[in-house]
């Protein structure tokens, strides 16, 4: 079996309140990115990335990986939207709870195979797995067309 | 209170021979990032990212805040701190490793409390917190000489 690692730098100057921090992916797909506590705990539309948003990128694209994989069509369209909630968990301080997707396809499938794909997706998809132990993993799934 | 952040991915035709995009996120911060499965699970990303490398960017960014802070409580505020992730995939089977890597710039600190307020934050960070369970979690930490 073929290991592939992934990896990424984070250079944080500073306290955890006053601080900040730059995110560079080792592929060179995306690089500078900055972060910091606000940005973190705030609206999220500062222009500025978090862990959480990072996270919900991998899921969506780790979650339409898994669809695609069930579906087996060259023709299919798959629309995955992650949505990460992190809160204070009493004793545990601040804990990712749920990751929220919303899949929207379009594919030569009907709707009861469709409906075993996704299933399938969401016992097979690694991200999934790996965050299970700990999170909520909710499906809205919706054949469209 | 909690955080909310989320990430749309269009996937287009089947997963070996298909390919997506994670859009724009919505803090503005990346996007669009072209993904493929090739791109995922071989050694030869081609300068695409994946579902692991934002893993890794997310752990690498969420344990540099968590040791800022520890650090800080416990009165050693640091100068800087060089994180990385390395996730490991293995096709087939899953999401298997995330070594966490931290070399500290931190005035006055000696080497045992540095190491200790390393292991505290991969323990304590959401990021951590979310893998653990189905993943190996690693550290390698040491005080910049």
């Amino acid at each position: 079996m073929p290991r592939i690692e992934r990896h990424a730098d984070v250079n944080w100057e500073g306290t955890n309140a006053r601080g900040a921090g730059r995110i560079d992916a080792g592929t060179g797909a995306f690089s500078g990115l900055d972060y910091s506590l606000p940005v973190r705990i705030g609206k999220g539309t500062e222009g500025k990335t978090s862990p959480e948003e990072l996270l919900a990128a991998a899921h969506a694209a780790c979650f339409a990986m898994s669809v695609a994989g069930e579906l087996r069509d060259d023709d299919a369209r798959i629309h995955v939207t992650a949505n990460g909630v992190m809160d204070e968990v009493p004793g545990q301080g601040h804990q990712i709870v749920e990751s929220q997707l919303r899949v929207r396809v379009r594919a030569n499938v009907d709707r009861s195979s469709f409906r075993e794909a996704v299933k399938s997706a969401d016992e097979g998809c690694p991200f999934s797995a790996l965050i299970k132990a700990s999170a909520k993993v909710s499906i809205d799934a919706e054949l469209e067309g | 209170m909690a955080t909310e952040r989320s990430a749309k991915v269009t996937w287009q035709g089947s997963l070996m021979e298909g390919s997506g995009e994670i859009q724009e996120v919505p803090s503005g911060a990346f996007g669009p990032l072209q993904i493929s499965w090739p791109a995922r699970a071989e050694d030869e990303h081609g300068g695409k990212t994946s579902p692991e490398e934002l893993i890794a960017a997310a752990h690498a960014a969420c344990f540099a805040m968590a040791l800022a802070h520890g650090l800080a409580e416990a009165g050693h505020p640091p100068e800087r701190l060089q994180t990385s992730a390395t996730v490991t995939f293995v096709p087939g089977t899953g999401i298997t490793r995330s070594a966490l890597t931290v070399v500290g710039t931190v005035p006055g600190i000696d080497e045992a409390a540095f190491l200790e307020a390393a292991g505290q934050a991969e323990e304590g960070c959401p990021v951590s917190g979310a893998l653990k369970g189905n993943v190996e979690l690693t550290l390698d930490a040491r005080l910049a000489s």
